[in-house]
């Protein structure tokens, strides 16, 4: 199993099989790219912790399988949302679609089934609306012909 | 762990031990002795340490110096001024006590909501659900000291400041050979053994994330303050806050857990789009009102996402088994309102619920309307006066053709009903009944006369058509096909049956075809060749479906059977309680069978185990036709009790009665999104539209 190596955008080198990077298929489109030359791969987009992040989470993905993939989601998903969100990126900048899916899965949940308050006070966020406006969107979400 | 960690805890420790040391009852002294043996009195210990971190600020303002020693932690924490920063610093505490900190992540949020929710019940309750928590806890301690290894071995990776977030991702769990679920603690995630089912964990997770946010919303303000007071060591309202800063490798941690960001302002709008996708529509809504950036976000895009993931998405490739039944999806055009056709959609199933619909009368038939099918433009009916008749499913609800004997192309109008049929239960909201063609238009909409043959020369007893043929069975023994794309020219008469064919059906292979001489026959479809007869009912055959290789039908003897259509062999039976069935309905899984007949009663079948699922009543005459509609989860009958009722296909309650919206024996029904087509022995055919007049219906015809 050969390994190669990723240089983070804080200029950290780390490790990794080859199989387990190429499932961002940005990597795989590099190493085709440029050959096997073991030359480190820059990552510039994304810094270590998220990197290896990303590489524990596919790893323990290549690991298990054949286990169902809620119970790696779940671990996954225990971190602070900074890191949710720059690990959402990172699988986005790296093209890895099924740990891009889980996390923007996860984001969708933490939203689902509160109220607009609840969601602002979830994720510090100003209600910039005017009460007219707010009226107003509320009002075309409640229509319905008999109202 | 390194070696500074650990003596950070074991300092803090010996801290605790030594506020212990002037024990305010001898009940503490005991626990101390025996400080990591985790049984269960352990937690209710440790609160005491933790508490005692903050001794002199406690003492000073409990109000119950003298109570129970157990009790009292809890009691004190729960008149203090915030008391829910108390709480969860000791929640900290106790899990920095407990786990010899294994790594960053199991700061014990969960323990922290915990003991929030208790303090708001109450300080009794609070102590009973304490203990239960307590076990709770100790439990997964228990389990996990098993593993040790796994966080010893691991890098803590400490972060060097308190803004990076490198720090926070390298936790890790075990998750090979779990036999048990261990319970999440704090932030690090429940073990849950391979084995168990698919999206618990995920719930679980969500859960957890929800409840981290709860959490954090709870003590805003507080956390606010924090954040401001951060370096202010002595603030003499909030010593506990100020107690969790001092705890610095604790507290930046959770500074960053609660740290709270806009997904929306920090992510690119594809991945905004895509996580909004992922929401239901009353979700997306609310989403829409948090701010105007959330509003902008809720794009088109992402209401097509939420209305397919509601309400399905159209099946690339039909197959011809499936009748040509409209989901209500609206059409595959570019640039559409999907949140208008999400808000259409959902007034429409609102007058489902409420039962309120149109009533259109397709008249013209001169004798009782035995069948009809439909799709989006058309409606096609077959009548005891030797008639198919195309009707334009939209207004003017014209009659477009007439398929027939000469003799029989005439219009009649159809009778008039008596309201006082109705009045048990729904009527129309409105009533409209289009006029009869002109004598000139009825010239223009009849079937050229060249191929006189090939006309049924009895009454139409049975149909179904796709978007290439119609197949009709007659009292005159035999079935017609029809092209239907060649306006509806006649390809070819199968002659087989020995009495009149009751019922018909096909797919992209086979035409099925039952009748009163008891037998079922499978003819090719392309050919029309007799490919073989099934034998096996001991009174008319009524009605038969075909699903794939399976075949269902329904006898006048009061037995449903299913048959392999390759071996013409008989694979299970349904019977029905007492008497014949008249029709039969195979869902289109193949999972279910209904059957009704002359018992009045809809049974509901498993056409697996062939075990009776459900028996839905409500009927007081035979039920002469069911239609199950699986996306919306109803099953329509039509009875002749005269009316057509509504039932919710998993409970089996009924939804809708429309009694006597014609004034005879309801004799065929169907159902799609927004309507059901009926006809009735009184010559008519109703269209009950529960989405006419309803502001942009249009938008969800297909």
């Amino acid at each position: 199993m050969s390994s190669i190596t990723l240089t983070s955008s804080d200029g950290v080198d780390i490790s990794v099989e080859r199989t387990t990077a190429e499932r961002s298929v940005l990597i795989k489109n590099m190493l085709e790219d440029l050959g096997d030359s073991g030359e480190a791969i820059p990552i510039p987009n994304v810094n270590e912790a998220v990197l290896k992040k990303v590489i524990e989470c596919d790893d323990d993905d290549n690991r298990r399988k054949t286990t169902d993939i809620d119970e790696w989601d779940q671990k996954f998903m225990q971190v602070d949302q900074e890191m949710l969100f720059e690990i959402i990126l990172a699988a986005n900048y790296l093209d890895i679609k099924a740990l891009l899916d889980v996390g923007c899965k996860t984001v969708a949940n933490m939203i689902k089934g509160k109220s607009p308050e609840e969601i602002r006070k979830t994720f510090n966020i100003q209600n910039d609306f005017t009460p007219e406006e707010e009226d107003q969107i509320r009002r075309e979400n409640e229509w319905a012909e008999d109202r | 762990m390194s070696p500074r960690e650990t003596n950070a805890t074991s300092t803090r420790r010996r801290t605790s031990l030594s506020f212990r040391s002037r024990p305010r009852t001898v009940g503490h002294a005991a626990p101390m002795s025996k400080e990591l043996a985790l049984d269960t009195w352990e937690e209710p210990y440790l609160m005491e340490i933790c508490q005692d971190h903050h001794a002199p600020v406690v003492e000073e303002i409990d109000p119950f110096p003298n109570a129970a020693p157990r009790r009292r932690g809890a009691k004190s924490f729960s008149s203090l001024r915030h008391p829910v920063d108390g709480l969860v610093a000791l929640g900290r505490r106790l899990s920095v006590s407990l786990r010899s900190k294994p790594s960053r992540q199991t700061i014990p949020v969960t323990e922290d909501i915990k003991l929030v929710d208790d303090n708001e019940d109450g300080c009794d309750h609070h102590i009973s659900r304490h203990a239960n928590h307590k076990r709770m806890a100790s439990g997964s301690w228990d389990a996990r000291s098993t593993k040790t290894h796994w966080h010893q071995g691991y890098s803590v990776n400490r972060r060097p400041s308190l803004n990076s977030v490198s720090a926070l991702h390298s936790f890790y769990a075990p998750t090979a050979s779990i036999p048990a679920p261990i319970p999440g603690r704090g932030q690090a995630p429940p073990v849950l053994p391979n084995h168990m089912s698919a999206g618990a964990a995920a719930r679980a997770a969500a859960a957890a994330q929800n409840e981290q946010m709860e959490a954090a919303r709870m003590d805003k303000v507080e956390l606010e303050n924090k954040m401001l007071d951060q370096k202010v060591p002595q603030d003499s309202e909030s010593g506990i806050c100020i107690d969790l800063r001092d705890r610095s490798d604790v507290s930046d941690t959770d500074l960053l857990t609660m740290m709270r960001l806009d997904p929306v302002a920090l992510l690119p709008a594809e991945i905004t789009a895509h996580i909004f996708s992922y929401l239901d529509p009353d979700s997306l809504m609310d989403a829409e009102l948090v701010s105007s950036a959330w509003f902008r976000a809720s794009s088109s895009y992402v209401w097509r996402h939420v209305f397919r993931n509601a309400y399905g998405r159209r099946p690339a490739s039909e197959t011809a088994s499936k009748l040509k039944l409209s989901s209500g999806l609206g059409k595959s055009i570019p640039n559409q309102d999907w949140k208008k056709k999400f808000l259409v959609r959902r007034a429409l199933d609102q007058r489902w619920a409420e039962g309120k619909a149109a009533a259109i009368y397709l008249q013209g038939h001169q004798d009782s309307v035995y069948c009809s099918q439909f799709d989006e433009n058309k409606i096609i009916t077959g009548s005891r006066d030797r008639t198919v008749r195309v009707w334009d499913a939209h207004y003017p609800w014209s009659c477009q053709k007439i398929i027939g004997p000469p003799a029989a192309r005439t219009f009649r109008r159809g009778p008039v009903n008596n309201p006082t049929a109705q009045a048990t239960g729904k009527a129309p909201f409105m009533t409209i009944t289009p006029p009869l063609p002109t004598p000139d238009e009825v010239t223009e909409i009849t079937a050229p006369l060249e191929e006189e043959s090939i006309y049924h020369s009895a009454s139409i007893l049975c149909l179904q058509f796709d978007e290439e043929i119609m197949v009709t069975g007659s009292s005159d023994f035999t079935c017609i096909v029809y092209d239907i794309k060649d306006d509806y020219r006649p390809i070819h008469r199968l002659s087989g049956h020995h009495a009149g064919v009751l019922d018909v059906c096909f797919d992209d292979r086979y035409i099925v075809s039952c009748s009163k001489d008891t037998t079922i026959c499978v003819w090719d479809r392309n050919t029309g060749e007799l490919l073989r007869r099934l034998n096996g009912h001991e009174g008319p055959v009524n009605a038969v479906q075909l699903r794939g290789d399976l075949i269902v039908s329904a006898s006048g003897d009061g037995v449903a059977k299913m048959w392999n259509v390759i071996s013409g062999q008989c694979v299970k039976e349904f019977t029905s309680k007492d008497r014949g069935l008249a029709c039969v309905e195979f869902s289109d899984d193949g999972r279910t069978i209904l059957t009704g007949g002359n018992d009045r009663i809809i049974y509901q079948f498993d056409a697996n185990t062939g075990e009776l699922v459900n028996e839905l009543h409500g009927h007081s005459g035979l039920i002469r036709s069911l239609h199950l509609d699986s996306a919306n989860k109803r099953i329509i009958s039509g009875s002749y009790d005269m009316s057509v009722k509504v039932f919710d296909r998993d409970t089996g309650e009924q939804s809708i009665n429309f009694p006597g919206w014609t004034t005879s024996w309801m004799l065929s029904v169907q159902s799609d999104y927004r309507r059901i087509v009926a006809t009735s022995q009184d010559s008519r055919a109703v269209i009950m539209d529960f989405g006419y007049g309803l502001d942009g219906i249009d938008l969800l015809e297909e």
